[in-house]
């Protein structure tokens, strides 16, 4: 009985071999092929992506003390979100839908739910447009998409540290309004928009007057900066510099440097830079650190951080040890502020000037 | 008697795996390479070349062309998406670049494709999947940046492509589509 399954077996094998053998071997007559006419590049699948991860981070201070978003919740196994994005393309149309649920992907990062908790928190979109490509250099988008300011950004899938720098924390997440891109070369290209009067918004308070642009630019292979601008009268001005070189195939370097100012009703704003050198040490095992300085302008304008006049410096050595697409972040961050003032302290209704914490963060990416 | 049948098995099983993989074969350069020569009876050189282009043109519409079109011979640059996941759920996962010459000759035709590169995706900010920055690799040192399960897969699916290609080249130069002729109406007050 063993000895006929096994030749069953075998036999079956031996048929699916031949016939995929078969189906690859170049045909060398021709003549039984010439009878169809191939039929033309269809447009691509529905695409389907998106990301879920998981964090444990324990504050040396004994309480959450570092203020940027996410991974904020104290010696705790937390969720940060499941992320679904959809996106479709028909000729020359595209739409693509981005839905998160979970804290980073809500109210941690969403408008609606200012009240801080998941009660009410019904919106979900990180990104909901529509676009067009006019021809292959110039394409129109609409809708709200994720900004075009900064290195960082919501999803943990796509950034390289697991916490998040006071420039991501502090610029806009989402843009929501029209904006067109023109494609000059492989080198340049530029996008200018109007977006709704503040950021983060599904709809416009009441006008829709934030001016946006972005100049990309290659300049060599493996290189590319992008100068970015978002001005209006509520929503105030940042100008952002973003760039990326990969200056040899194991390490790359990015930096982040932006301004704010503030809109109608505050003064002062913000400013700051970091770093980002990343040096790939094996196939699986990236090493890197982001090194951060981000001071506040004096006026009223609050940001998330240092008070008004006052700088803080960020240091986060993170390592990304990848097994397909489980991507694992080991994470230490010191932060140091030039007053002690923002950091709440050990001690109950203490400030320190300075605070570390630990993250082990899984991000699985589909 | 078990033991020869199951040597059998793990041999069918092996050369399965590698069915699209060993379609490409190493050049004098030590690159990847298909390679095909074809007869094509009573055609010209002229009449393929045409045929070549308009193949081109009509279902690789984003090879950039290295050779003045004039030129007998077809010279130009040309790339394949690769996808993960199942039929449904799926996305981009990067893309396999290559340069493709085809050279005619009255009544035969002979191409090869090489030059090949794989350069993985990224899911970008707006939820669009694009090439990595400074990650190109050529397809012959995949294996030092990828799993060999990762690599495997990408020459599996460079050979798929490279062979789909030639046999829909071929069936174009035999059998160029007509154009659409104009379509005849019925005029119904009339017997």
């Amino acid at each position: 009985m063993k000895k006929t399954l096994l030749m069953l077996g075998a036999l079956a094998l031996t048929a699916f071999t031949y016939s995929a053998q078969a189906s690859v071997m170049p045909a060398d007559t021709g003549k039984a092929a010439a009878a169809a006419t191939p039929a033309p590049t269809p447009d691509p699948p529905l695409v389907f992506s998106g990301s879920v991860d998981t964090y444990y981070k324990y504050d040396f201070s004994g309480k959450p003390s570092i203020p940027t978003s996410f991974a904020n919740e104290q010696n705790s196994f937390s969720i940060g979100m499941i992320d679904l994005g959809l996106k479709k393309t028909v000729g020359n149309a595209s739409f693509v839908g981005e839905l998160s649920f979970g804290p980073r992907g809500q109210y941690e990062s969403l408008p609606d739910a200012l009240g801080k908790t998941l009660v009410g928190s019904s919106y979900h979109i990180q990104n909901l447009y529509v676009s067009y490509n006019l021809s292959s250099k110039f394409n129109l988008s609409m809708g709200y998409m994720a900004t075009y300011i900064g290195y960082e950004v919501i999803s943990p899938a796509a950034n390289f540290n697991y916490s998040t720098s006071y420039l991501f924390t502090n610029g806009p997440f989402q843009n929501a309004g029209f904006k067109a891109t023109y494609t000059f070369s492989d080198k340049v290209s530029l996008m200018a928009g109007i977006f709704n009067d503040y950021w983060n918004v599904y709809q416009s308070g009441s006008k829709v007057n934030t001016f946006g642009a972005q100049l990309t630019l290659t300049p060599i292979k493996d290189w590319t900066a992008y100068i970015n601008l978002a001005t209006g009268p509520a929503s105030g001005t940042e100008i952002d510099l973003t760039t990326n070189y990969q200056i040899t195939s194991a390490f790359k370097l990015g930096l982040n440097a932006a301004d704010f100012s503030a809109g109608e009703g505050y003064t002062g704003g913000f400013s700051g830079v970091a770093l980002y050198p990343q040096l790939a040490v094996s196939k699986a095992v990236t090493l890197g650190l982001r090194a951060e300085y981000f001071t506040t302008k004096t006026g009223t304008y609050a940001p998330v951080g240092p008070g008004s006049g006052n700088s803080v410096m960020g240091y986060t050595f993170t390592a990304n040890i990848k097994a397909g697409p489980l991507t694992i972040i080991p994470e230490i961050r010191l932060d140091s502020s030039s007053k002690s003032e923002i950091f709440p302290g050990s001690t109950s209704g203490s400030f320190t000037s300075s605070a570390s914490q630990f993250v082990f963060a899984a991000v699985y990416a589909f | 008697m078990n033991r020869n049948l199951i040597i059998l098995l793990l041999i069918f099983l092996s050369k399965l795996s590698n069915a699209q993989q060993e379609l490409l074969s190493f050049d004098e350069h030590n690159k990847y390479i298909y390679y095909g020569v074809n007869e094509m009876q009573g055609l010209s050189a002229d009449t393929l070349h045409n045929r070549g282009l308009l193949f081109l043109k009509t279902l690789f519409p984003r090879v950039v062309f290295k050779s003045p079109l004039k030129n007998i011979n077809i010279l130009c640059d040309g790339k394949f998406l690769t996808y993960s996941g199942s039929s449904v759920f799926k996305h981009e996962q990067g893309e396999v670049n290559y340069s493709l010459n085809i050279e005619f000759k009255d009544e035969k035709y002979r191409f090869w494709l090489t030059n090949f590169t794989y350069i993985p995706y990224e899911r970008d900010r707006y939820g669009n999947f694009v090439p990595k920055l400074g990650k190109e690799m050529a397809l012959e040192s995949i294996n030092n940046e990828l799993s060999k399960k990762e690599s495997d897969a990408y020459l599996n699916e460079t050979g798929l492509f490279c062979k789909q290609f030639a046999e829909r080249l071929k069936i174009y130069l035999l059998n160029i589509p007509k154009k659409e002729e104009k379509l005849k109406k019925i005029v119904t007050d009339k017997w």
